[in-house]
């Protein structure tokens, strides 16, 4: 099922939630929307998923007019970041309630429920616990049994809502690989919305980025990552430092020293318009040549384990520098950095 | 696929204008019916006050307002409420404070006993302390305003502690830390942090019990009436039941009056209480908080000393009365009997009736009230709407109204609902049905809100995403969730409705006697045996009632609470 949005855009009174959001979602195609709290990325979903009917624009799945459908009668499922199960319901009674209810279950899963619900159960590695209510669960079990309900009716469309945002840092990774799993498993197109750019870029095909009701940015979690188009997206997926200053084609000299000039090719026309520079910590390096170098002066350190952290002040400008553990540079020291 | 999508999308949209034109005729249905058994009455009782014979007139607030005997019984009632709204703020708060802060044993025991003179209609609890009295070494005069007001405050302290104890735990515990970790003392704390957080809970408890103390009809009947002290309630029923000149006419206007003192105190309560929501999410936490060291002991037994005495003691009196044959004797072994009962139960077919009435009464009450009420209370917290709004507002008016103003409203608005023609409403048993349902519905809004609260959205669109109509949601996720929440509402509404005495006094009659008529009718001819054998019988019956329900949501709760562990 191909979905596709065409300038939908949503308000709740005088405030324009949506501004006109244009996106298709491709059959099979994993796609995480990321943004801020407030950007819209939850409207977004609820008018996918039919809870909310957009203002105006079009929501079509395969070529079909959805505005005024209601969600029972669409292609899709949901797993919601409260888990959202039923607490009267056994386990195995929530992955099968959908294959009841469903309007797009096969007859297949439809004449041996219980199949289908032993093959979602064990996809999510949960058979053993079939017969256990939500209470007797872990926050990671219950999230896993969501999963295998969104699953079982085999929907052409999976939403979720941030669905590891309520889980500790160690079960996210365990459902990051979980997730990942299961997309390449069954092959069904999800959309996957998050405020974590890191749950993006670990796992989408494609990233979209969103900030006040518009999308800033569609593209791989490369093309976010490396090439971003807004100094929105520089900083919200590339944690980047803006840098101002003049540009000359592809060369770019910091307004601190302007007889330093840094080589950036493939950056966007936006930044070059405003006379930014997107630096992400970790392209900022100690160097000795005073050409590429401009003189900063170390603030504060955190220690990571794996890396450093540095504060610097260029100036009047905060700079945050990443570099490997094994870089010792002290609170108050004066050095040179360029890329 | 694109086929289907699109002939579906078709179907869904007739489907959804065809119940859009549904919802619109349940929508006129619902309001037309909610005007005519919420709104009307109300009107006809406030246009009669100002009828003279057959010309509107202000001549009945300037006659009645002229009288001496008026201010008289304004000057009662003023002194009943405030003395007894006092006495029930001084329990209700102190018992409150000590249960949910201190390390009292046996916390969950003695709330059951707490609640008792509240659960108890009001008019066995009068009963009861009649006959405790005389057991008492000293004189003491119920029949008096003090005896009236006391009585009062000791059935409606349990609505303060009520109000209180859950927003006193509600308080957040750190707020209490920060205060001692920055240097203040306890009494600092109870002064900057305790009450003025607590105070939203005790001025609505107390409200509350304001409210409750000027609509009794039952203690100042019971008391009042043989002492010649009259009331804002009681003289509505005398008036009533006096037959006078005009006397429909002078009942209205004393109930104007009573109203408007009832909605003025409830929207005090309502602009008070109005900036306080914030703290209604935050958690209940129940570990004490004061160590009561080693006063522990000396606390528990003067706590469970009053406790007792205001729930069970007196009943143990009535029961005494109740197993001598004549009154005056005194109870021995010799003097025993269970001839009251036997009497009762065997000989006397009226309570039979009566028990029957007010069981089947009580009912189809609480059956209207868990559809209807469920519905307003689903619209009310999913939809929001201004509809919805105003629909819980009015659901709310007569059961915030006095039961008395309430019963004269019935009379005026069922006698001849349209003039020159009466459907025979009026002085039969549906009189008291459409009473019962209007005064009691709220009650059920209130409970089933409370169940639907405790159920989030998401579960409801969890089913709808797995593809659930409307009725399979229903069905299978949202009543099986509701149900204990809803049946706990209705419990309230059976036990109300099954001893109702205020309302009953006046929509009553002779063949559709209700069991707080029925006592209410020994006590006024002197049977004072048979009123404590048959409040003891009530009693009784009341508990299996409520253990009967208690049992049913029980085991619907723990058939999915508890399982294989």
């Amino acid at each position: 099922m191909i979905t596709e949005l065409k300038n939908i855009k949503k308000s709740f009174g005088s405030t324009d939630v949506l501004k006109g959001i244009d996106l298709t979602i491709e059959d099979g195609e994993f796609v995480a929307i990321v943004g801020p709290s407030g950007c819209g990325k939850t409207t977004l979903l609820k008018i996918l998923a039919g809870f909310e009917r957009p203002t105006s624009g079009e929501l079509l799945m395969d070529d079909a007019l959805m505005n005024r459908v209601p969600p029972e009668q669409r292609n899709i499922s949901l797993v919601f970041q409260s888990f959202a199960l039923w607490p009267h319901m056994k386990v195995k009674e929530q992955v099968a309630f959908p294959l009841k209810h469903h309007r797009f279950v096969s007859e297949a899963f439809k004449k041996q429920p219980d199949v289908r619900v032993e093959e979602m159960l064990s996809a999510m590695s949960m058979s053993h616990l079939a017969d256990r209510y939500p209470h007797e669960l872990s926050g990671g079990q219950k999230q896993r049994v969501a999963i295998a309900r969104a699953l079982s009716p085999a929907p052409a469309l999976i939403l979720m809502d941030e669905p590891l945002s309520s889980l500790d840092a160690k079960l996210r990774i365990e459902l990051r690989y979980e997730i990942q799993k299961i997309h390449r498993q069954f092959k069904k197109a999800i959309v996957y919305v998050t405020h974590d750019q890191g749950e993006a870029l670990a796992m989408a095909d494609k990233i979209v980025v969103m900030n006040a009701g518009k999308i800033e940015q569609i593209g791989t979690p490369q093309e976010i990552y490396y090439y971003p188009e807004t100094p929105f997206v520089a900083d919200f997926v590339g944690k980047a430092n803006l840098l101002e200053g003049t540009w000359d084609n592809d060369q770019f000299s910091p307004a601190l020293s302007p007889n330093v000039s840094w080589h950036f090719p493939k950056v966007s026309t936006s930044f070059k318009q405003a006379g930014l520079c997107p630096l992400r910590p970790e392209q900022l390096k100690p160097t000795a040549d005073n050409q590429h170098g401009i003189e900063v002066e170390i603030q504060n350190v955190q220690f990571q384990g794996r890396e450093m952290i540095y504060t610097a002040l260029a100036n009047e400008t905060q700079l945050t520098i990443v570099s490997d553990a094994d870089t010792r540079i002290q609170i108050g020291e004066r050095l040179l950095v360029g890329t | 696929m694109t086929h289907f999508s699109t002939q579906s999308n078709i179907k869904a949209t007739q489907k959804s204008s065809a119940l859009l034109i549904s919802k619109k005729g349940l929508i006129t249905l619902s309001s037309v019916l909610i005007f005519i058994f919420f709104i009307v009455p109300i009107l006809r009782l406030v246009w009669q006050s100002f009828q003279y014979d057959g010309i509107l007139s202000l001549k009945h607030y300037t006659t009645i307002l002229s009288e001496p005997f008026t201010w008289n019984m304004l000057k009662n009632t003023a002194f009943i409420v405030v003395v007894s709204t006092i006495l029930a703020l001084v329990l209700g708060v102190t018992f409150a404070w000590i249960m949910a802060y201190t390390n009292f044993r046996g916390k969950k025991w003695i709330q059951i006993f707490i609640m008792l003179p509240f659960i108890i209609p009001s008019y066995i609890v009068t009963i009861a302390w009649t006959q405790f009295v005389k057991d008492l070494p000293i004189t003491v005069n119920l029949y008096s305003l003090t005896g009236i007001a006391f009585l009062l405050g000791v059935s409606h302290f349990p609505l303060v502690y009520m109000f209180t104890v859950n927003v006193l735990k509600r308080i957040p515990k750190e707020l209490e830390w920060a205060i001692r970790t920055s240097g203040g003392s306890r009494i600092k704390t109870f002064i900057v942090v305790t009450l003025p957080l607590s105070l939203p809970g005790i001025i609505g408890g107390g409200m509350i019990a304001f409210l409750s103390n000027l609509d009794n009809f039952g203690i100042p009947a019971f008391l009042g009436i043989p002492a010649n002290i009259t009331v804002l309630s009681t003289a509505i029923f005398q008036e009533v039941i006096g037959y006078g000149n005009n006397a429909f006419a002078r009942a209205a206007t004393l109930s104007v009056l009573l109203a408007l003192i009832a909605l003025i105190v409830t929207g005090l309560q309502w602009l008070l209480l109005r900036r306080s929501k914030v703290m209604e999410t935050s958690y209940i936490d129940h570990t004490p908080r004061v160590d009561l060291g080693k006063w522990r002991s000396l606390v528990e037994i003067i706590v469970w000393a009053l406790v007792l005495l205001f729930s069970i003691v007196p009943l143990i009196s009535m029961l005494k009365t109740s197993f001598v044959k004549t009154y005056g004797v005194p109870l021995t072994l010799d003097t025993f009997t269970l001839y009251n009962y036997n009497f009762l139960l065997y000989d006397y077919n009226k309570v039979g009736d009566a028990l029957q009435t007010s069981t089947i009464l009580a009912i189809a009450t609480a059956v209207i009230c868990v559809v209807a009420g469920t519905i307003i209370a689903y619209m009310r917290i999913r939809k929001n709407t201004i509809f919805s709004k105003t629909l819980e507002l009015i659901v709310a008016i007569p059961y915030t109204l006095p039961g008395m103003v309430l019963a004269l409203a019935m009379i005026l608005a069922w006698m001849q609902p349209i003039p020159g023609w009466n459907p025979g409403i009026y002085g039969s048993i549906w009189i008291l049905l459409i009473a019962y349902v209007t005064r009691f519905m709220f009650l059920q809004v209130r409970g089933s809100s409370t169940a639907i609260l405790q159920v989030s959205t998401d579960l409801e669109e969890a089913a709808h995403i797995s593809g659930a109509s409307v009725w399979a949601k229903w069905k299978a996720i949202l009543l099986p969730l509701f149900l204990p929440g809803i049946i706990s509402g209705s419990v309230l509404v059976i036990l109300n409705t099954l001893t109702e005495l205020t309302v009953s006094s006046l929509l009553w009659s002779s063949g559709a006697e209700t069991i707080g008529v029925l006592i209410y009718n020994f006590e006024q001819a002197g049977y004072t045996t048979y009123s404590t054998a048959f409040s003891a019988i009530v009693l009784l019956y009341m508990s299996i009632f409520a253990g009967l329900l208690y049992g049913i949501s029980a085991i619907i709760r723990r058939k999915r609470v508890s399982h294989d562990h």
